[in-house]
């Protein structure tokens, strides 16, 4: 009799269940043939085309020279090979030409919001130019090699945690809140140009070149983003042209900060997603019933 | 070989009095352990004021180290720092086991380092459940296989929890066991009497954050109260998401019938379970879930999101799965209502009793300590070995760490001798003897 009831009891399958206390039959660390059966591997793993991430990877390489031609402003204007009212007609230049850009991409193009735009910054200029006497002081106790080193750390820092996926000035009906590091970014370009701004003989000169600075770290990546939505392929030949002229531009000041630039566009757009194509085929991503669930609707805070 | 007995020392940053799953286990499990003969001792870091050696239920030893909890009740990693008061817990206490709970648990982690380097057998349980995809999870898994690399014997709470512990730390699935948590069925004993069925009483017990699914409830609830007119909800418990849950109340008008709690204190979770007729659990990630063993001890019929190990805790015919997305949880809850005057809330505790209990917990327990007795002893470069095979860097650092704790070891021993330090002295509790004559006399 005892015989009959453990052989049945023997028989009944493992079953995947934690109630019922030890199941008759079988150890705790039975591991039944349908152990680990739910996982799913490399579930959502994306295919990547090496020609579409060369692409994508122009835009870094793009900001990276708008990047270079604006030290190469501050550096020709700290050798005072540019004087304050060319550096303010260039402010003037981008200006026109930003709004130009602004006025053509955009789907929306209404006098009201033009005039938003102007009277924003018209604000902006108006407040730089009454704090350029206190920036122009600023760092007269500090010796120019730290704040070379310190610009060029800021600059490198900025190049680093900057926000390439979009822009960081959101169109005013986008309220989307920008990530820490994008803000990082944002500041350590702000500093940057203070700090090179404060080295200027001159009050104008500190306006023109924080104007010019700000301007750019502000508004270039906007007006890059709407070329970019615009048409990609205007984007692309902009970004083009732009790395022409900055290699160009380089090659005139020094020969090897050209080779480091050509270096690294290189290593950007060509290198990086080569690397990026060939360690795909070591992703390795594992899912099961243990994940936290997902929500299948937007939680807003 | 069932007559051997233990001498454990259970290490977690979790215990008493904080309340959760993790501390429950210990709890329970340490007080059916001491009723089946073997000798537990406790170690935890301070709760505020509480700090040093204390006695529980029982007498079951709890030592309060006085490190302070820096985030999340864990104290902060020093690597090194709790060596000299492990050996001593461990020499005093003349200690022949040490059994870690919680993978987040830093002071279990050190403790389980410290007894390897002293040759001890150590047993881990992990409680939770981790994904493989973000930062966090990277670093707390690389953790995980450090302490596992060299672990005698493996627990986990479910068989999703043993999967995951699997995968996560590269253990051989032979060496994890499977022993759920239980349910304290004397304290959760359903209502006296029958609620009414003309009224449903829906009842959350939860913390309210994002894990624990507090946004799902905030779509389910006003769904669920305009479908059935006749359903009213208990919310107890409090965190970020409470603000969201009134907020919903108040958009709704479901003053009248969302009732919020606040925090609910761990004594009085039965006279809240026994106000209700269904019990919703809402979690988004679970390993085990004692709330829902509690709910069923209780008698409530259970509706949970099928996440974690919680389809294996309940049988089919007591509790209602839905997957997490608030319609199938409307849809589910609907069939729950259904269901309800089949249910018999003291048939359904008796069940309960039946299918959890801590002594069948701690019996299982045992097992895993002979077993991790029998495993034959290692030298270092043995070890070292197995930690240098977890990875080409992180299998070097692994060695770097258990050599210094080697060396750190025996300049202690040199320091303060074994011999040195004082036993602590056996003693039985009196109130086990008087039961003992109780019995004898009976």
């Amino acid at each position: 009799m005892d015989n009959i009831i453990s052989e049945s009891l023997l028989r009944r399958n493992w079953r995947k269940v934690a109630y019922g206390g030890m199941q008759p039959g079988f150890d705790d660390n039975h591991t039944d043939e349908s152990f680990l059966e739910d996982m799913v591997m490399n579930a959502n793993v994306v295919k990547r085309d090496i020609l579409k991430v060369m692409q994508d990877s122009v835009s870094i390489s793009q900001y990276l020279c708008i990047v270079t031609l604006v030290s190469l402003v501050w550096a020709h204007t700290l050798q005072s090979t540019l004087d304050e009212n060319s550096l303010l007609l260039l402010d003037a230049s981008l200006f026109g030409s930003g709004f130009l850009v602004l006025l053509l991409t955009k789907e929306m193009r209404s006098l009201n919001l033009l005039f938003h735009y102007i009277l924003n910054i018209s604000f902006f200029t108006t407040g730089l130019y009454m704090l350029a006497p206190i920036y122009h002081p600023l760092t007269r106790s500090i010796s120019s090699d730290s704040i070379w080193a310190v610009t060029v750390t800021l600059v490198i820092l900025h190049l680093f945690l900057h926000d390439y996926s979009g822009s960081t000035i959101k169109a005013p009906v986008v309220l989307k809140n920008p990530s820490l590091t994008s803000c990082v970014s944002l500041n350590a370009s702000v500093v940057a140009s203070v700090f090179i701004a404060s080295r200027l003989p001159s009050r104008l000169h500190v306006f023109a070149i924080m104007l010019f600075s700000l301007q750019v770290f502000l508004f270039a990546p906007f007006v890059t983003y709407c070329i970019k939505k615009f048409s990609f392929r205007l984007h692309l030949v902009f970004s083009f042209g732009l790395m022409a002229v900055t290699l160009a531009l380089v090659y005139t000041l020094h020969h090897l900060l050209f080779m480091l630039l050509l270096g690294f566009l290189v290593f950007i757009s060509v290198v990086c997603p080569y690397w990026l194509i060939r360690i795909q085929e070591y992703k390795f991503e594992i899912n099961g019933p243990w994940d936290e669930a997902k929500l299948c609707f937007n939680v807003t805070d | 070989m069932a007559d051997q007995k233990h001498r454990i020392l259970m290490v977690s940053d979790f215990f008493f009095p904080n309340f959760g799953g993790v501390e429950s286990h210990i709890y329970y499990l340490s007080q059916c352990l001491l009723k089946l003969g073997h000798k537990v001792v406790v170690m935890t870091h301070a709760y505020g004021n509480r700090s040093g050696v204390r006695y529980m239920t029982g007498g079951l030893k709890v030592y309060y180290v006085p490190w302070r909890p820096f985030l999340m009740q864990n104290t902060l990693p020093t690597v090194y720092g709790t060596l000299p008061i492990v050996r001593t817990i461990l020499v005093r206490e003349k200690i022949s086991l040490v059994h870690g709970h919680q993978a987040f648990s830093t002071l279990c982690h050190e403790a389980l380092m410290h007894a390897r380097t002293m040759g001890y057998k150590v047993v881990f349980t992990d409680h939770s459940l981790y994904g493989f995809a973000d930062i966090g999870s990277i670093h707390m898994n690389k953790v995980l296989q450090f302490t596992l690399a060299d672990v005698s014997q493996a627990i986990c709470v479910s068989h999703t929890s043993k999967e995951n512990t699997v995968l996560r730390s590269g253990l051989p699935p032979e060496k994890v066991f499977m022993i759920p948590n239980a349910v304290d069925t004397a304290m959760f004993k359903p209502a006296p009497e029958r609620l009414g069925n003309d009224e449903i009483i829906i009842v959350v017990i939860s913390r309210l954050v994002y894990r624990k699914g507090a946004d799902l409830l905030v779509e389910v609830i006003p769904e669920i109260c305009r479908l059935y007119p006749n359903v009213r909800f208990i919310v107890g418990g409090d965190g970020p998401k409470r603000v969201r849950l009134e907020e919903m109340r108040e958009k709704h008008s479901l003053q009248d019938r969302v009732e919020m709690l606040g925090s609910v204190p761990h004594a009085h979770v039965r006279s809240v379970l026994i106000s209700g007729h269904i019990f919703l659990n809402s979690s988004l990630t679970e390993a085990f879930c004692i709330a829902i063993l509690e709910a069923a001890s209780c008698g409530l019929l259970t509706v949970s999101t099928r996440v974690g190990g919680v389809p294996e805790v309940l049988p089919e015919d007591m509790i209602v799965l839905a997957e997490p997305d608030p319609s199938d949880m409307v849809r589910a809850t609907g069939k729950a209502i259904s269901l309800l005057p089949n249910i018999d809330p003291q048939q359904m505790h008796n069940r309960m009793k039946k299918l959890y209990d801590w002594h069948d917990v701690a019996k299982r327990t045992e097992i895993v300590y002979d077993r991790a007795l029998k495993c034959p002893d290692q030298n270092l470069l043995e070890r070292l070995s197995r930690y240098l095979s977890c990875g080409s860097w992180a299998g070097k650092i692994f060695c770097f760490v258990m050599i210094i704790d080697s060396l750190l070891w025996r300049l202690l021993q040199l320091w303060q001798p074994t011999e040195e330090i004082e036993e602590v002295p056996e003693f039985t509790l009196p109130r086990h003897q008087d039961e003992e004559i109780i019995s004898n006399f009976n």
